[in-house]
């Protein structure tokens, strides 16, 4: 398993990640990195896609609580985190794979280390198993 | 005098409602029957299979399969039926997607053979016998079906033309798709033989649904005392209406249970649960993280609750070991 190089895909809400960033540099930093107009974007059946296509886990960044551009788009996404993880469980693949993250950082410059603190537990955790 | 189309009406994995539905056609089957010859029906009559190997490829018109997919045998009738048929219709919840036992991809084959064959408390088997393949009885060999390591959707063993859904289907849907087979006027290959809009559209509770629906925490139907009248969701009681195609007269809604999803998705959408999701987060009236985790964990089993028809053809399929 040691030459196992997990691969994590990164939602980021524009409205509070990264936006001040030089984007090409950044990017170039993150893999598979996806900003998206507001986290509450992301759905359930977008994530479980991407395990479907190879990712082994999937981060997603959105704003504090009560600071949605669009009223509460991060905390829906929150919720739906929270239910995705209990199918997850009860299909044998670790919650730990679906992670969000709600907070500010204009600049980005959080957003490689969340990246790199969780691609290290999805380390841990192997390859995800979706066949 | 013209011969009539043939018809085969098979169950594999079945609990045996879905070829009661087409009983209780009642006088609309004399109709059918004067209209098609019934050439292989085991619920009802006695056919084997060598009579089915022994026809022409194709020259079946209609092949009517229910059931889900898990043994040697029920894969094997599939594939005969389809060689045999000119469209096959994947008839019930388990043949479209995989149903009630397809909830049972939620444990492992060997789970599943521990505890029927051993730890269930009603088992008596002091030498261990598990099912086998083969096995010699005074020197004569017995088989068994080989029993697969999960459960499968008719769809993902052979091909197939048409869908009609339901646990078990309505009787108006079944004498329309029927009708539409001997009449020649049938939908695109793939179609779903029932309405494309969700349950709600057509729910006379419709009407006391609130403009947002706001729960708190999530009931069972069993926990409350459930109004006749007004929209289950109104009441904090989870009803999968909202993403399961309409099509079934809402008959749990009428006996006061809510919708559970056996029609499947709405149109268009592949994974029924995880579409669910995104209307449950919304529903769900908790802000804190507490208030979160406290609504989400006191939902009790919300995979069985979100896929108990449809896990095997969702994306997940399975449980991983």
């Amino acid at each position: 398993m040691s030459d196992f190089e997990p691969k994590l895909v990164c939602f980021s809400c524009r409205f509070g990640w990264g936006y001040l960033a030089d984007q090409h540099a950044l990017s170039a930093q993150i893999k598979n990195w996806i900003p998206i107009i507001c986290s509450g974007k992301v759905d359930a059946i977008q994530v479980l896609d991407a395990f479907k296509h190879g990712a082994d886990g999937v981060l997603i960044l959105g704003c504090p609580a009560g600071e949605c551009h669009y009223q509460d788009g991060n905390e829906e996404s929150k919720k739906r985190v929270l239910l995705l993880q209990k199918l997850l469980d009860a299909c044998g693949i670790e919650p730990a794979r679906v992670r969000m993250e709600m907070s500010l950082d204009p600049e980005g410059k959080k957003i490689p280390g969340l990246v790199k603190n969780m691609t290290e537990t999805i380390r841990k955790l192997g390859p995800v198993k979706m066949s | 005098m013209v011969a009539k189309p043939k018809v085969a009406i098979a169950w594999l994995g079945s609990c045996g409602g879905c070829d009661e539905a087409v009983v209780d056609l009642n006088e609309a089957l004399l109709d059918v029957t004067n209209a098609v010859d019934v050439i292989f029906w085991p619920v009802a009559l006695d056919f084997k299979y060598h009579h089915l190997e022994k026809m022409t490829d194709g020259d079946i018109v209609l092949s009517i399969i229910n059931g889900h997919v898990r043994n040697s045998e029920q894969e094997e009738v599939a594939k005969l039926l389809r060689k045999k048929s000119k469209l096959v219709l994947s008839f019930g919840s388990c043949a479209c997607f995989g149903g009630t036992p397809g909830m049972a991809n939620f444990r492992t084959k060997e789970d599943i053979f521990n505890w029927v064959y051993r730890d269930a408390p009603t088992v008596v088997n002091p030498q261990g016998n598990y099912p086998q393949v083969k096995t010699k009885v005074d020197g004569k060999e017995l088989t068994l079906p080989a029993f697969y390591e999960q459960v499968y959707a008719l769809n993902q063993i052979i091909d197939v033309d048409y869908y009609l859904p339901g646990c078990p289907p309505p009787p108006d849907l079944i004498a329309n798709a029927v009708n539409a087979v001997l009449q020649g006027k049938l939908p695109p290959k793939g179609s779903t033989l029932a309405p494309h809009k969700a349950l709600c559209d057509s729910c006379k509770r419709n009407k006391t649904k609130p403009q947002k629906i706001a729960i708190k925490e999530l009931k069972r139907i069993h926990e409350i005392e459930a109004s006749p009248d007004i929209c289950f969701l109104a009441q904090g009681v989870l009803c999968l209406g909202l993403a399961t195609r309409d099509g079934c007269g809402a008959v749990c809604i009428e006996t006061n249970i809510p919708c559970r999803g056996c029609f499947g998705p709405v149109e268009g959408v592949k994974d029924a649960g995880a579409k669910t999701i995104a209307a449950l987060a919304s529903m769900l009236d908790v802000h804190s993280d507490d208030e979160m985790e406290k609504a989400v964990n006191s939902i009790d089993d919300l995979a069985g609750y979100l896929y108990r028809f449809s896990l095997p053809v969702s994306t997940l399929k399975k449980r991983r070991v």
